[in-house]
């Protein structure tokens, strides 16, 4: 299986350089974590190298990227908080629509990227978006201030 | 202390083990290493024995070979060669496939030839895809390229490192008597090819235009790190020829060049040592444990007096014999344990018949190296190719690859054979 690997890296490797990139191949670990919190699937992908750089992301139930650690401890530490709000968040009654909703913002960033690397965007059309975003940035701080805090372990870190 | 039941306790242990590995039903490494074990566990031979048949020459030069090929490769000297190639080519189908097939024969005679198809094959489909082209015209040719090239040295491929660390017989030995009928080989075989895919295979000037901007400067990783590849990997080769004035073991000259190397190139050793392909070299040290418990109970004693009955001590027959059997058997099951289980016999054939063993050595190199271009699952070249394209849209089926590569086999061993009668027998 690693012979098959090597042969792909190879290949990709041809067709990037050929393209201007710089290529560095690392050996390293891949961990797919899952965790089944009564039937919803929470799911991560972190990355060992010696480096000591760790990229994790959350790909279930939706997709987000948690972003570079430089120990594996913080990896862990993330993970276990993430999954401590999620088992509280499953309480919620409308857990399933906080889902939904951020599905629909991943999806709405893909619906931008395509709309502006597609199309000729004029600058009114991006300023439109711009201020419904900030409506919903708005909202969310407005909820904030209204809403029940349920989680003291850690800081909102964007709030 | 050997009883019968010890010689019937080994064969059945071997045939299976054999069976299973054939069968490619569960790892062959797993099953190599499982059969010598349970020659161990039933102590049909003791632990010293085993360890003293593993043939630690040819462990050592495989090992050293890999290291050196794993860093040397890190430069990007081979997609610098390829893209070269194809440049110089102009993108023209059938002069790519020439260039790419001598390069690769070429590289094989001096690597090995998975590591040779693992560097080339990657390229090609990149070139092939750049091209619109149907990769397979082009991977055949370097796959039976990669199995005649491997066959002209001691170090191309691993029956002839073995054959080589068994026998004494050296670098320049090969290569004087081997490569001679190697190169008109690959001059027929690339005469038949002409045949097959020169008039097939048309390009639009566009599609060439594409090739002609790739720059093969890009591909050059490490300026410093190649000349020290380049250094070392030619003074390794300059070693192999001079390794039996000197007296020296060829696994002693391709880890001294292993080591070097590693040292200069300043890359972790970890880094290094994790890419060595070790499955196969724990598959080499199970099948020497496998073939040294039949040698022990003296089964293959045995079939040596019957091959010896058979041929009457003629080396005409038995020199036929081996290359053929070996060249069919090479073609459809793994030629290195076939070749293990052959050394021992082939020694035991000289002791009891007093013939000259010499052109048995190379009737054997050739069947079983040549052999490996009889099916797709002749050679590990083989099988990682086919293996590579069942990611893309194309496939090499067995009968695909057989309609081609069992002719070539055929003509080839033909013409080993006439040279084997005119030069040998």
């Amino acid at each position: 299986m690693r012979r098959y690997m090597k042969a792909e890296v190879n290949r990709h490797d041809m067709i990037l350089t050929q393209m201007g990139a710089k290529i560095d191949v690392i050996n390293s670990y891949m961990c797919y974590v899952t965790f089944d919190l009564d039937g919803t699937k929470i799911s991560y992908v972190y990355n060992v190298n010696k480096n000591n750089k760790y990229f994790l992301e959350r790909i279930e139930p939706y997709p987000e990227p948690a972003g570079t650690f430089k120990s594996e401890e913080d990896v862990i530490e993330t993970i276990k908080i993430d999954i401590e709000q999620f088992k509280n968040a499953k309480n919620s009654r409308v857990f399933d629509l906080f889902v939904e909703i951020n599905k629909e913002m991943s999806k709405t960033i893909r619906n931008f990227e395509d709309l502006y690397l597609y199309y000729n965007v004029p600058r009114e059309c991006a300023d439109s978006i711009k201020s419904k975003i900030k409506e919903i940035q708005d909202i969310i701080k407005e909820a904030k201030n209204n809403c029940k805090r349920v989680y003291f372990k850690k800081d909102p870190e964007t709030l | 202390m050997l009883t019968n039941s010890h010689v019937y306790i080994a064969a059945i242990v071997f045939i299976l083990t054999y069976a299973f590995i054939i069968s490619e039903k569960i790892n062959r490494t797993a099953v190599a290493l499982l059969g010598a074990a349970i020659m161990l566990g039933l102590k049909v031979i003791s632990q010293e024995y085993a360890f003293e048949s593993i043939d630690f020459n040819t462990i050592g030069l495989l090992i050293g070979m890999m290291i050196i090929v794993t860093i040397t490769k890190r430069t990007g000297v081979f997609q610098y060669i390829a893209i070269k190639s194809a440049k110089l080519a102009k993108g023209d189908p059938w002069k790519i496939i020439l260039s790419f097939s001598i390069i690769t024969a070429i590289s094989s005679a001096l690597l090995d030839n998975v590591t040779t198809v693992l560097l080339i094959a990657p390229v090609t489909l990149v070139i092939t895809d750049t091209l619109n082209l149907n990769p397979i015209p082009f991977l055949l040719p370097e796959i039976l390229s990669a199995n005649i090239g491997g066959t002209a040295t001691l170090i191309g491929d691993p029956p002839n490192i073995m054959i080589g660390s068994a026998t004494g017989l050296g670098f320049l030995d090969f290569l004087f008597n081997l490569g001679p009928v190697v190169v008109i080989i690959f001059i027929v075989v690339i005469f038949i090819l002409k045949l097959i895919y020169g008039k097939e295979l048309s390009v639009d000037e566009e599609h060439k235009k594409h090739i002609m901007d790739f720059d093969e400067y890009k591909a050059i990783k490490d300026y410093a790190l190649l000349r020290k590849s380049l250094i070392v990997l030619g003074l390794t080769i300059i070693g192999f020829t001079l390794h039996q004035i000197f007296e020296f073991e060829s696994a002693t000259v391709a880890l001294i060049g292993a080591s070097v190397l590693l040292v200069l190139s300043k890359i972790n050793p970890e880094e290094i040592l994790i890419e060595l392909e070790w499955t196969t070299i724990f598959f080499f040290a199970g099948l020497f444990i496998l073939v040294g418990a039949l040698e022990e109970v003296g089964i293959i004693e045995a079939i040596a007096e019957k091959v010896v009955f058979l041929t009457k001590g003629n080396l005409f027959l038995t020199t036929l014999m081996i290359i053929w059997v070996s060249a069919i058997a090479s073609a459809f099951i793994d030629n290195i344990p076939f070749v293990a289980t052959m050394i021992p016999l082939i020694k035991s054939i000289g002791a009891m018949s007093n013939i000259n063993v010499i052109p048995l050595w190379w009737a054997l190199a050739l069947g079983a190296c040549l052999g490996g271009n009889g099916s797709l699952v002749g050679a590990s070249a083989n099988v990682i190719v086919a293996g590579m394209l069942e990611k893309t849209k194309y496939r090499l089926t067995f009968i695909d690859f057989i309609k081609v590569g069992f002719p070539i086999m055929i003509i080839s061993i033909l013409i080993s054979t006439a040279y084997l009668i005119v030069f040998y027998i």
